[in-house]
């Protein structure tokens, strides 16, 4: 028989607090961590359609995990190693009790080491000197360079990988840690979602996209407003969130704490368009559907859904047509929320930060707000979304993560019982 | 209706993009119903027009340039300092302005 798998441990490095507690704090007091700008010294924002993001500004590699580690680890893996960091600290487990082999390191990033990336193209293309691209250039702009990292870290010599599936590439770390362990491949497996490009040229990309919000440039704590009727594109984030996930029998075994069951998972691919979805919302609610038929989870037991709700007009939309679609009669007493309305966008990770809002949901009846939510678009109308906390008991949630390259994936958390 | 000459450059870069003969587009065609341009085609058509024409495009103009003769008559606004291209932008005949779709 598979495995029951369940959560452990949590750790986060987001624009809204560095630390769960303080990340939590933040997220029940629906406060925005977005801001201007500031960072692109020598590049003048005016050339920026938009001039806003969630910014992580007062981490300190020395501080949150002991050392920067030179110019071997990009920005976004540092997230990953502080946020693993706090994860495995908040699970007790203690590696050197484990048999190494049995514990996996899984992590979701779309973009990886672009600080270094971006700075090390700029400097070859500019002075043509290739004897002075710098010699970490390959190993850290190496999308699995932040798994790796972890895993030397922890000394976690088990099955260790990284998913790119752009925006909902951390939560296809946790489904695949969810097959992972109920496959009997680990007992656990440290799950992270990270990334930190909010740097010049891939903040220049999505302005030329026209993904990003540009209206609220002035008022940037107002732009993030998924579901809204003014929302205008979503503002981009940085940060990194970790998941201990493993085995009940080995949670039971060292007598851990257990957060919330992950219970099941999905992944699909709408096969459409690069950065559109299909506009009726079927492939979304068909990957709800095969993920809570995969937890083996009635539609009924939902009782909360952590949205993907970046704050573009169509996506909003279209995931609201999917809930209504999916659950009827019932879409209106769900209680959804939208992390990013508090931080952005964070790329790959927004996955596993999301999977922290949907545990500690669990795990404490609070659901945070959704911040901005001041005119109901008609469109996404849902009675479930709110500007204020809510309280619930929650039996089972959806976590909703759709990205870049017509994919989709939604995982299934419940609350744990015996 | 636009100059003539922003009016035939348009055209002619939807044509390259389209890859179809220029005298089958049509100032009173609509970018999405009509030429089947989606939401990306249109940013990306919008990309070379600003190329084309050395502008900068905001976002919040984007609504209203839902015809080829529509994204002319912005363009030669903008083009014009004496008329302010976005009171000059016609409105579309239709709902399904290309505003930014983008989703995910």
């Amino acid at each position: 028989m598979a495995s029951r798998v369940v959560i452990t441990g949590l750790g986060v490095v987001s624009p809204i607090g560095i630390g769960v507690s303080t990340f939590w704090k933040s997220a029940m007091a629906g406060q925005s961590g977005i801001s201007t700008i500031t960072s692109f010294d020598p590049f003048p924002m005016d050339g920026y359609r938009s001039k806003i993001a969630g910014q992580i500004r007062n981490f300190s590699a020395e501080q949150h995990i002991g050392s920067s580690h030179g110019d071997r680890v990009d920005r976004y893996a540092q997230f990953a190693l502080a946020a693993s960091r706090e994860a495995l600290s908040d699970s007790g487990m203690q590696m050197e009790k484990e048999s190494p082999h049995r514990v996996g390191v899984i992590v979701g990033a779309g973009m990886g080491g672009m600080v270094m990336g971006e700075r090390e193209i700029t400097q070859l293309y500019l002075h043509q000197k290739p004897h002075r691209v710098h010699p970490n250039f390959i190993p850290v702009i190496t999308l699995n360079s932040a798994s790796g990292i972890v895993a030397m870290a922890t000394g976690a010599k088990g099955p260790n990988f990284t998913i790119s599936t752009a925006c909902s590439s951390s939560a296809h770390a946790l489904g695949q840690a969810w097959y992972c362990i109920r496959t009997g491949q680990a007992d656990a497996v440290i799950v992270v979602g990270a990334d930190a490009s909010i740097t010049p040229l891939v903040f220049a990309g999505f302005c030329s996209l026209r993904a990003l919000s540009s209206k609220f440039n002035e008022q940037p704590e107002r732009a993030s407003r998924p579901f809204d009727r003014n929302r205008d594109g979503f503002v981009m984030g940085e940060g990194a969130g970790s998941l201990i996930v493993e085995s009940l029998a080995h949670a039971r075994r060292r007598k851990a704490r257990i957060y919330a069951e992950l219970a099941g998972y999905a992944a699909t691919s709408e096969a459409y368009h690069m950065v559109i979805p299909r506009e009726d919302g079927e492939e979304v609610a068909t990957t709800m559907r095969l993920a809570l038929k995969a937890a083996d989870v009635s539609s009924s037991e939902v009782d909360y859904i952590n949205a993907h709700a970046t704050s573009t007009n169509i996506g909003d939309a279209v995931e609201s047509k999917a809930i209504r679609a999916l659950f009827k009669n019932r879409a209106d007493k769900i209680a959804i929320s939208a992390t990013k309305s508090l931080v952005g966008h964070t790329l790959g990770a927004a996955g596993a930060i999301g999977a922290i809002a949907t545990t500690l949901a669990i795990h404490t009846g609070q659901i945070h707000p959704t911040a901005n939510y001041d005119d109901p678009d008609p469109d996404c109308r849902l009675n479930g979304i709110s500007r204020d906390p809510q309280e619930k008991k929650i039996r089972a949630a959806l976590l909703n993560a759709f990205g870049f390259g017509s994919n989709n994936a939604a995982v299934v958390l419940k609350r744990f019982r015996a | 209706m636009a100059d003539r000459v922003i009016v035939d450059k348009i055209i002619q870069a939807l044509a390259e993009y389209l890859k179809r003969d220029a005298g089958t587009i049509k100032a009173a065609h609509h970018l999405r119903d009509d030429l089947g341009l989606d939401s990306m085609a249109v940013i990306e058509l919008l990309y070379k027009i600003e190329e084309t024409f050395d502008l900068q495009i905001p976002d919040q103009d984007l609504v209203g340039l839902a015809t080829v003769g529509s994204v002319a008559s912005y363009v030669e606004g903008r083009l014009s300092p004496a008329k302010p291209a976005a009171k000059k932008a016609p409105k579309p005949t239709t709902t399904k302005a290309p505003t930014k779709r983008k989703a995910k």
